[in-house]
C-alpha cells in the first residue's frame, strides 16, 4: 500500500501487465527458490506444497485457522468439508476476502492473483480433506473440478 | 565495438520501445486498479447546517474514519468512533523499538529497532498531488520530509543478468537512453522515418536526439565526456595535479535489453510516483497519531465490532471490549461511516440491501509483505553511497528501500529489506516472521554482502495475518468495479462505508480521505433533508 501501496507503484514488480501485453521480458520470471514458486514453477507444485507455500497464510500450519477482528475459518475437523463441492468452489470462486484461484488470464495479472489448475484445485481440496483430522477417503479429480463453474472470463471492454 | 544497431532490427527496437513507453498500456492496467488516477481533493468540505442532536457513529479509527470523523464532529454532529487496535491509525502505522506486534496465528514479534528508527509497514510515501491527506498532515501539524522515489546511485539488479552484479541506476538509464537516441538518429538519417518527419523537422529531431541521449558530434553513443556526465566517470573529475578525468565504457545495448533492466528506468515516470514526495518525520504513524490525538476521547479503542443493525430511527452498533470478551455493549447512533476493511465487514452481520452486501463480500484483499532491517551501520551509505531511494530487485523481496532520513548520522540503520505482492507475498505470509526475514537476508546479501556481517534484528509484518486488516487494500478487477464499485459506495438507508476500497485510489491513504469526503458529504444532504430531531 503505498500506500501500499505501492501498489503502483512498482515498475519491476508489474511484470502481469508486460505479460499480458505478450511482452514477457526475462525480468518477469522470478530466480528460482527451492522454497519459492515462480508463476511457471508454481504449475509443478502439488496439493501439499500448494497447502504449505499459500493456504497456510491465512488458514494456518495446522489448519486451525484465527481470529482477530474477522477471523479465518478453521478447516481442522470442518464439518462443511463433507462436501468436495463446497470446498472445490472456494478455491475456485474465492469467498469474502479470499481470492479466487481460477480467475481468466487476464483478471489474474490485473489483481495479481493466483492461478491453479483444475488438476492443482483437485490436489489441494484432497489434500485438506484428508489433514488436520479430516478423513474423507473419496478422492475428486480435475475432471470433477471442471465441471463445476469457474469464474466467467471479464467482457470485452 | 560492435555498434547495438547491427544486431537489432528496426522493427524490433520500435517494438522495444513501444514496450518501455508501453506505459500506455502499463497506464492503463494501474488505471484498472485504481493506481494512476488523480485526487478529486477539492479543498476543506463544507457541512454546515447540521441537523441539531444528529448524531453519527464511525467504525474504524483509520485515516478515513478519522477523516470522516474530524469533519462531522466539527460540522456539529455528535461522533463516536469505535476502534479495534488500541492505537489510531489502522494501516497508517509505523514500527519502532519497544513496539509488539502480535499477527494472526499469535506469533509476537518485538521492535527492537534502536531510537529514531522504524518501519512502515503499510504506506511509506506521499505523492505532491495527494493534497487531501496532505492537508490533514498540515492541519494537524505533522511534520513532513522528502521521499525519495529515484535515486540515480541505487541499483536496478537482476539474478540473471550481468553475472548477478547490481548495476547503478545511473548507469542503466544514461545507456539505455543513449543507445535509443542513436538508433533513431541513425534511422533518421538514413531517411528511414520520412513519413514522420521530415525537412527542418528532421534537424531539430536529430539536434534533440543528440541533446536527450548524450550522443557525440557524429551523432553516436558511446565513451565521452558527455556520455559520462549522465553515467559517471570511470575516474572522476576532480581539483589539482592529477585531477583530469578519465570517461566510463557504457555498457553495450543488447547486453541492457537483455538484461530486462531497462523495465526499471520508468520507475519514477508514473504519475504517483513523480518528485516530489513526502514522509512524516519520524515514520507514516505520525499522521495516524495526530488524527487520534485530535479525536481523543471521541474514539473507543479496543472495540471488535460483531454486529450492525439499521432500522428506520437508528443504527444500533454492537461490540465487545478486546480486554474482557463475551461483553457485548451497544451503541447508537442516526447515521454510521463504516470503514471497516471488506474481509472482516463482510463476516459481521449487517442489514444492508443485497446490492451493497454482495459488493462487501466481492473484493478480496491484496497479499502483500514488508520486512524492516535493523543493520549496525549504515553501509549502504557508507560502502555504497546511496541515501534514500529504492533498488528495484527480480528476486521476491522487489525493493529494498533505503532509509530517506538520518543521513550521515554513523549509528545503526533501517532498511525496507521487501515489498513483497502476489504469489511471493503468500508464500512470505504462509512462513514465520523470523523465516520472513531469513529469507530477505538471503536474497538482499546477493545486492548488498554486507548483510552477513552487519544484520541486527528485524520485523515481518505479511498483510492478510494483520488482525485488524487481513489484507492489504481492496484489489479490485475491473470486472469487479463494473459489477460492484457504485453499490459499494451508495448510501444504504442509515450507513454508508468509506475506505480506500470505495476509491479509485486503491492502497493509497489519498483514497480513504477523498473517499471519507465524499461520502460524509452525501450522508449530509441526506441528514439535512430529514431536519433536526425532536
Amino acid at each position: 500500500m503505498s500506500g501500499c501501496p505501492s501498489v503502483r507503484r512498482l515498475a519491476l514488480a508489474a511484470t502481469g501487465v508486460l505479460a499480458a501485453a505478450g511482452l514477457l521480458g526475462t525480468f518477469a520470471v522470478r530466480a528460482d527458490d527451492s522454497a519459492f514458486t515462480s508463476k511457471a514453477g508454481l504449475e509443478a507444485q502439488s496439493g501439499a506444497a500448494i497447502y504449505g507455500n499459500i493456504c497456510q497464510g491465512c488458514h494456518m500450519p495446522q489448519g486451525q485457522g484465527a481470529v482477530g477482528a474477522g477471523h479465518y475459518p478453521a478447516l481442522a475437523g470442518d464439518p462443511k468439508l463433507i462436501s468436495w463441492e463446497y470446498a472445490a468452489l472456494t478455491v475456485l470462486r474465492g469467498r469474502n476476502g479470499m481470492p479466487s484461484f481460477a480467475l481468466p488470464a487476464g483478471q489474474v495479472d490485473e489483481t495479481r492473483a493466483v492461478h491453479l489448475s483444475d488438476a492443482q484445485i483437485a490436489d489441494v481440496v484432497n489434500y485438506v480433506r484428508q489433514h488436520f483430522g479430516n478423513h474423507y477417503k473419496q478422492l475428486i479429480t480435475a475432471e470433477q473440478v471442471a465441471a463445476l463453474p469457474h469464474p466467467s472470463p471479464e467482457p470485452t471492454p | 565495438m560492435d555498434t547495438p544497431a547491427s544486431s537489432m532490427s528496426r522493427r524490433s527496437l520500435l517494438r522495444m520501445i513501444g514496450t518501455v513507453a508501453g506505459s500506455a498500456t502499463m497506464y492503463q492496467a494501474m488505471s484498472a486498479l485504481g493506481f494512476a488516477a488523480d485526487s478529486p481533493y477539492q479543498g476543506p468540505i463544507d457541512l454546515s447546517g447540521a441537523p441539531r442532536g444528529a448524531s453519527v457513529i464511525v467504525l474504524g479509527a483509520g485515516v478515513a474514519g478519522m477523516t470522516a470523523a474530524i469533519e462531522l464532529r466539527d460540522a456539529g454532529y455528535e461522533v463516536q468512533v469505535l476502534e479495534y487496535n488500541s492505537r489510531a491509525g489502522g494501516r497508517n502505522w509505523t514500527l519502532r523499538g519497544g513496539d509488539r506486534y502480535t499477527e494472526l496465528g499469535g506469533l509476537t514479534q518485538e521492535c527492537r529497532f534502536d531510537q529514531d528508527l522504524y518501519i512502515n509497514p503499510g504506506p511509506w510515501r506521499i505523492p505532491y498531488h495527494h493534497r487531501g491527506i496532505l492537508s490533514y498532515a498540515k492541519r494537524l501539524r505533522v511534520p513532513l520530509e522528502p521521499f525519495f522515489q529515484v535515486n540515480y546511485n541505487a541499483y536496478l539488479h537482476s539474478s540473471k543478468a550481468f553475472g548477478g552484479k547490481p548495476q547503478r541506476f545511473r548507469e542503466i538509464k544514461a545507456d539505455y537512453q543513449g543507445h535509443v537516441a542513436e538508433l533513431l538518429a541513425k534511422a533518421t538519417r538514413q531517411n528511414e522515418l520520412d513519413a514522420a518527419v521530415s525537412g527542418e523537422d528532421r534537424e531539430k529531431l536529430l539536434e534533440s536526439l543528440r541533446h536527450w541521449g548524450a550522443l557525440d558530434k557524429n551523432l553516436r553513443y558511446a565513451s565521452s565526456d558527455a556520455a559520462s556526465a549522465r553515467r559517471g566517470w570511470k575516474k572522476k573529475p576532480g581539483g589539482g595535479a592529477s585531477a583530469r578525468p578519465i570517461p566510463s565504457e557504457p555498457l553495450e545495448l543488447p547486453h541492457i535489453l537483455n538484461s530486462g533492466l531497462w523495465e526499471g528506468v520508468s520507475a519514477g515516470d508514473e504519475y504517483d510516483m513523480q518528485t516530489s514526495l513526502f514522509q512524516p518525520v519520524g515514520g507514516m504513524g505520525r499522521i495516524g497519531e495526530a488524527f487520534g490525538r485530535e479525536l481523543g476521547p471521541l474514539i473507543r479503542y479496543n472495540a471488535k465490532v460483531i454486529d450492525i443493525h439499521q432500522d428506520e430511527r437508528q443504527v444500533t452498533v454492537t461490540y465487545e471490549d478486546t480486554e474482557s470478551p463475551g461483553t457485548a455493549q451497544k451503541a447508537t447512533a442516526d447515521w454510521c461511516v463504516c470503514t471497516i476493511p471488506l474481509p472482516i465487514l463482510a463476516q459481521i452481520p449487517l442489514n444492508v440491501g443485497t446490492p451493497l452486501a454482495s459488493a462487501i463480500a466481492s473484493v478480496p484483499y491484496a497479499s502483500a509483505v514488508k520486512v524492516g532491517l535493523q543493520f549496525k551501520r549504515r553501509f549502504w551509505e557508507e560502502d555504497e553511497h546511496i541515501y534514500g531511494g529504492i533498488t528495484y530487485t527480480d528476486l521476491p523481496i522487489t525493493n529494498i528501500g533505503y532509509p530517506n532520513t538520518g543521513f550521515f548520522s554513523g549509528g545503526k540503520g533501517v532498511l525496507l529489506g521487501a515489498y513483497i505482492w502476489g504469489l511471493n507475498a503468500m508464500e512470505f505470509t504462509s512462513m514465520a516472521p523470523e523465516e520472513r526475514i531469513a529469507k530477505a537476508l538471503d536474497y538482499g546479501s546477493q545486492i548488498h554482502p554486507q548483510y552477513r556481517t552487519e544484520f541486527d534484528n528485524g520485523m515481518a509484518v505479511a498483510w492478510h495475518r494483520s488482525p485488524f486488516a487481513m489484507g492489504c487494500f481492496g484489489m479490485w478487477s475491473t470486472a469487479s468495479r463494473a459489477a460492484h464499485y457504485d453499490d459499494l459506495c451508495r448510501i444504504d438507508n442509515r450507513v454508508v462505508l468509506a475506505g480506500e476500497h470505495a476509491s479509485f485510489l486503491g492502497g493509497w491513504q489519498e483514497g480513504g480521505v477523498t473517499s471519507a469526503l465524499d461520502a460524509i458529504g452525501r450522508l449530509h444532504e441526506r441528514a439535512v433533508a430529514q431536519g433536526d430531531k425532536a
